[in-house]
C-alpha cells in the first residue's frame, strides 16, 4: 500500500485530508515526539490516524486509559522538552480538567497543544458543551480553525506558540470540520530530534525552590498578554474594513464558512465589514475595537455558545463603542444548535433588509416523513449486546417477576443502545462511568438497579466507582457488556485486548481480575452467544447477596467478521416448513440480519450480512432457523 | 465555471465513503479544490449516511443548501428519496439504486417498506431526470455486492455531470483500489456506465 499522505515528506503536494487526519499532519510537521488520546467522536480519527503512522512518523503514540491520564502523559513529555499532542473530545476535556488548569499555572516546557472537538447540535454526544469557557477559565490560548488546511497550520503554529510562551494551546474543532474532507497543501516535517531532559531549574522544586514555583498566577497572565498581542497582529485574524459600511460580522473559526457563503450568496461583499476570527481566546481587541467603530451593528457567528458575543460586549463597554452586537445570546441567531448556510443567509439577509431566495420544500419534505421510516438506530447484525440484553430481560423476568421492578443504569458505547427498541431495557445514561456511580444512590435508598457498563467504558471510569461501591457494602449488580474493543469510536483496544495503539504486545489485564482484586463478591464470564448460560448467570447475579458481577464476553461482531476476512460467515436460515411466523424473531429479537417475507408470511435471513452467532435460532421456540448445509 | 454539488445518500456499509473520496481524489487531480461534508454521527452500519461534495472554487462550508444540488447519488430507495426531495435542486439528476435496505422499523414490523412507485413519484415532484437501476444486483453479476459503490460511480461519470473526464477517475481507481479487488471494482465501474445509458433512454 502507499505512503499515509500524513506522512508524506513532500511540501507543496496536495492531498485529500481530513479535518482530523490534517490536524494529526500538523503534529507530525512539528516534530511531536509524543500523542495520546483516548477515543470519542468526533476526534477519534486523530488517533486512529497517529496509531497508523506513528512508527514511520517517529513519534509514539498511545490510546490512553482516559483523558486525564492522556493529559499527563502528555505533559510529562511537555515537562521533558518534547513536543506532545493530546486529543479527545469535548467532553472528555472534563476528564481532564483537574490537570488543566496545573498545567497552564505552572506551564510548559516542550510544546503541548491540545485538541478539544466540540460537537453542534449533539451528532454524537450526550452534550452540547462550549470548551472555550474551560480554556479562558484555565487562562488557555485557542486557535479555531475554519478549514482542513487552517486545521494543519494551526496545529503546527499552536506548538511553537505554545513553546515560546510556555503555555499549553487548545485547537478547538466542531464536528463539521473534523468530519469534513478537503485538499490539502503539505509543508515540510520538523525533525527536531531533540534529547528528553527534565528542565530542573523551570519545574523542579528541589532545585528552583517552593517559593519560586508555587504562585504563578500573575506570570500567567503576563504569558497571556504576550499571546494577545502576537494574535493582534496575526494575518490569520482577517478584518475587511472599508469604513463605509454599516454592518460587520465576525465569524469564528469554522462558523467564518458559513459568513462567508452567505456574503457571496446575497452578493453583499461591499456592503458589510467582516472579519475572520481565528482566536476566540484571547481576543485581538485592537482589531475588533476598529470594526466596532466603523459599524452600526455587528453579528458575531461562533458555534455553541455566544462566547465572542460577550467579551465583545465587554470590549464595546470598555471603549463605549455605540455598536448594537448581536448574536446567539440575543437570539439573532440560534441559541443553541449547529449553524448552517440556511441560517446565516437569513440572518444577514435580515440585517441589511434583502429578501432571501429560498427553496421550499417542506410540503414534499412532509409527504416522504409520513411515508418513510426514520430508520432508527439500533444494533449491528450479530452483536453480542443483543444477546445480552435478550437473555438480561428474561432474568429480570424470571427472579423478580416485572421488567419494570429494576432501574437500569446503563453507560456510554454502542451498548448504550439498549433503550431502543425492540430491546427496549436501558433507563439511563449519563457519562463515562456514571451507571456504577448513580447505581449506588439509587439502591443507597432503596430503588433496585442493574449497571449496564462496556469493558472501554469500565476501564475509563467504572474502577474507582466500583471501589467505591464494594469499600461502602452496596449490594451491587453489575453487568459488564464486554466486546473487547471500543468498538462505537472505530473499534479501538483496550487493556484487555494484548496490544497496544499501534499493534504491539502488551500485557493483558483482565476486567474479572481487577473486580475480584476489588472484592466484589461474585464475578462470572459467560459467553452471551449461549443464551441459557448467560440468561442463569444472570439471574444468579440477581439473585446473590453481596456485590455480584457478570461480564458477558463475545468479541464485537463486526470485528470478528473483518478477523475472518477473505472468508465470509456461515449463514443461518429459516426453514419455511418449521417457521409458524409469530415473528418473535423479528419484534422480540430484531437483529438487521432476519427479515420478512410478506408473500410467504415467514421470516428469511439476510446471508449479506448473519455472521452466524445462531443467536436467533435459540430465539425461535420452534426451531426453525439452523445454520445453513446443517 | 461554478461550483458543482453533489449529494451522496446510503447507509452504513455500502461504501458511499470510498465513493466520495474517489470523486474528491479525481477532483484534485483535475485541479479543482474540493470539499466533502459528512454526517454519520452514531450511525454504524445499517445507520443513515449522506455526504456534500462541493467541487470549484467559490464554496467555503462543506455543506449544500436545500434545493442547491446539481446532482445525487442515492445508494439506498429509501434514502435516495430522504436526502433527493430536501437537496436537489428542480431537475437535478437523481442516480437511484432500488436496492431496499429494511431498516429495523421495518424488520420489527412495525412499519413496511413503501412501494418503489411511492417514493420515486415524491423524488418527481423535485426532478423529472431520475435514473433508476438495481445496482446491487448488477454489483452481485460484476462479482460481489460491496461493488455497488463502483456501479454507481460508472453511473455518475457516465451521465457527464462531473467536472472532469472518465480517465480521471480510472486513474484514481486504478491506484486507490487494492490489487485483488481492481478487476471487480473496474467491472462494476464499466457496468454502472452501461447501467446509466440503458435506464436514460
Amino acid at each position: 500500500m502507499s505512503v499515509h499522505p500524513v506522512v508524506i515528506d513532500e511540501p507543496g503536494k496536495k492531498v485529500l485530508l481530513m479535518g482530523n487526519e490534517a490536524i494529526a499532519r500538523g503534529a507530525v510537521e512539528a516534530g511531536a515526539a509524543v500523542a495520546t488520546a483516548y477515543p470519542g467522536t468526533p476526534s477519534s480519527e486523530i488517533g486512529n490516524t497517529l496509531s497508523r503512522v506513528s512508527d514511520a512518523a517517529g513519534l509514539y503514540f498511545e490510546w490512553s486509559v482516559n483523558e486525564k491520564i492522556a493529559f499527563e502523559v502528555a505533559y510529562g513529555a511537555s515537562l521533558c522538552g518534547q513536543r506532545s499532542l493530546v486529543a479527545m473530545k469535548h467532553v472528555g476535556l472534563n476528564v481532564a480538567l483537574d490537570v488543566l488548569n496545573p498545567v497552564s499555572l505552572r506551564g510548559v516546557n516542550g510544546g503541548l497543544v491540545f485538541v478539544s472537538t466540540d460537537d453542534p447540535s449533539q451528532h454524537s454526544s450526550r452534550t452540547e458543551q462550549d470548551n472555550r469557557w474551560l480554556a479562558k477559565q484555565n487562562c488557555i490560548p485557542v486557535l479555531e480553525p475554519s478549514s482542513p488546511q487552517e486545521a494543519k497550520d494551526f496545529t503546527r503554529y499552536a506548538f511553537e506558540l505554545s513553546e515560546r510562551v510556555k503555555l499549553p494551546v487548545m485547537i478547538r474543532t466542531v464536528t463539521r470540520l473534523s468530519h469534513m474532507r478537503s485538499d490539502v497543501d503539505l509543508g515540510p516535517i520538523e525533525r527536531l530530534g531533540r534529547t528528553p531532559e527534565f528542565d530542573w531549574e523551570g519545574f523542579s522544586y528541589r532545585v528552583a525552590g517552593f517559593e519560586k514555583l508555587f504562585r504563578r498566577h500573575g506570570e500567567r497572565h503576563e504569558k497571556l498578554d504576550r499571546v494577545q498581542a502576537e494574535f493582534e497582529g496575526a494575518d490569520f485574524n482577517q478584518l475587511k474594513l472599508d469604513g463605509s459600511e454599516k454592518v460587520g460580522i465576525i465569524g469564528v473559526g469554522f462558523a467564518f464558512t458559513y459568513v462567508l457563503d452567505a456574503i457571496r450568496k446575497l452578493g453583499v461583499e461591499s456592503e458589510v465589514a467582516y472579519m475572520k476570527l481565528a482566536t476566540p481566546h484571547p481576543l485581538p481587541t485592537e482589531k475588533i475595537a476598529r470594526m466596532l467603530d466603523g459599524v452600526e451593528i455587528l453579528l458575531v457567528v461562533e458555534e455553541v455558545d455566544p462566547f465572542v458575543e460577550m467579551h465583545v460586549k465587554s470590549l464595546a463597554k470598555t471603549i463605549a463603542s455605540s455598536a448594537t452586537i448581536l448574536g446567539r445570546e440575543t437570539g439573532d441567531l440560534p441559541r443553541e444548535g449547529e449553524l448552517s448556510p440556511s441560517i446565516l443567509d437569513s440572518a444577514l439577509g435580515g440585517l441589511l433588509g434583502i429578501s432571501v431566495d429560498r427553496v421550499d420544500r417542506s410540503g414534499v419534505e412532509e409527504k416522504v416523513g409520513e411515508l418513510l421510516f426514520d430508520r432508527m438506530l439500533t444494533l449491528c447484525s450479530g452483536c453480542p449486546h443483543r444477546a445480552s440484553i435478550h437473555a438480561l430481560k428474561k432474568a429480570v423476568r424470571n427472579v423478580k417477576g416485572d421488567l419494570m421492578s429494576v432501574v437500569v443504569n446503563g453507560d456510554i458505547g454502542c451498548y448504550g443502545l439498549a433503550h431502543a427498541p425492540p430491546m427496549s431495557f436501558e433507563d439511563t445514561y449519563f457519562c463515562m462511568g456514571a451507571s456504577i456511580g448513580v447505581s449506588q444512590g439509587m439502591e443507597r435508598v432503596g430503588v433496585d438497579t442493574i449497571a449496564w457498563i462496556g469493558d472501554g467504558t469500565f476501564f475509563h471510569s467504572g474502577i474507582p466507582s466500583l471501589l467505591n461501591a464494594v469499600y461502602n457494602g452496596l449490594p451491587l449488580k453489575i453487568v459488564v457488556a464486554d466486546n473487547g474493543t471500543v468498538a462505537m469510536t472505530g473499534f479501538q483496544p483496550t487493556p484487555q485486548s494484548g496490544k497496544t495503539a499501534t499493534g504491539k504486545p502488551a500485557k493483558k489485564v483482565m476486567i474479572e481480575d481487577i473486580a475480584r482484586t476489588l472484592g466484589v463478591d461474585s464475578v462470572e464470564v459467560v459467553d452471551p452467544y449461549d443464551l441459557e448460560a448467560v440468561q442463569c448467570a444472570f439471574e444468579r447475579m440477581l439473585e446473590a447477596e453481596g456485590v455480584a458481577m457478570v461480564i458477558s464476553r463475545r468479541a464485537c461482531s463486526m470485528e470478528a467478521v473483518r478477523a475472518m476476512r477473505p472468508d465470509k460467515p456461515v449463514p443461518y436460515v429459516v426453514d419455511a416448513e418449521l417457521c409458524t411466523g409469530c415473528r418473535i424473531c423479528l419484534s422480540q429479537f430484531g437483529c438487521p440480519a432476519l427479515a420478512w417475507n410478506e408473500e410467504s408470511g415467514k421470516a428469511w435471513v439476510d446471508s449479506a450480512i448473519c455472521t452466524g452467532c445462531g443467536v436467533c435460532a435459540q430465539v425461535c421456540p420452534f426451531g426453525a432457523i439452523r445454520l445453513e448445509g446443517s | 465555471m461554478g461550483v458543482f454539488r453533489l449529494v451522496i445518500a446510503g447507509v452504513g456499509g455500502q461504501g458511499t465513503l470510498l465513493a466520495s473520496r474517489l470523486i474528491a481524489q479525481s477532483s484534485i487531480d483535475a485541479g479543482l479544490p474540493v470539499k466533502i461534508g459528512e454526517t454519520y454521527g452514531m450511525a454504524q452500519r445499517g445507520g443513515p449516511v449522506m455526504g456534500h461534495i462541493l467541487i470549484g472554487e467559490g464554496a467555503e462550508s462543506p455543506q449544500i443548501r436545500p434545493g442547491e444540488a446539481d446532482a445525487l447519488i442515492g445508494f439506498e430507495l429509501g434514502e435516495a428519496v430522504r436526502r433527493g426531495v430536501t437537496y436537489l435542486k428542480e431537475g437535478g439528476l437523481a442516480l437511484v439504486n432500488t436496492r431496499k435496505f429494511p431498516p429495523l422499523e421495518v424488520i420489527s414490523g412495525m412499519m413496511e417498506y413503501p412501494s418503489e412507485d411511492s417514493l420515486l413519484s415524491l423524488l418527481g415532484e423535485v426532478t423529472s431526470d431520475i435514473v433508476k437501476f438495481d445496482a446491487t444486483a448488477i454489483a452481485e453479476e460484476a462479482g460481489d455486492a460491496i461493488a455497488t459503490n463502483m456501479v454507481m460511480l460508472g453511473a455518475i461519470v457516465e451521465s457527464g455531470k462531473l467536472p472532469f473526464c472518465e480517465d480521471v477517475v480510472t486513474a484514481v481507481l486504478r491506484r486507490s483500489v487494492r490489487a485483488t479487488y481492481l478487476e471487480t471494482n473496474l467491472k462494476a465501474f464499466t457496468m454502472g456506465k452501461t447501467a446509466y445509458g440503458d435506464s436514460s433512454k
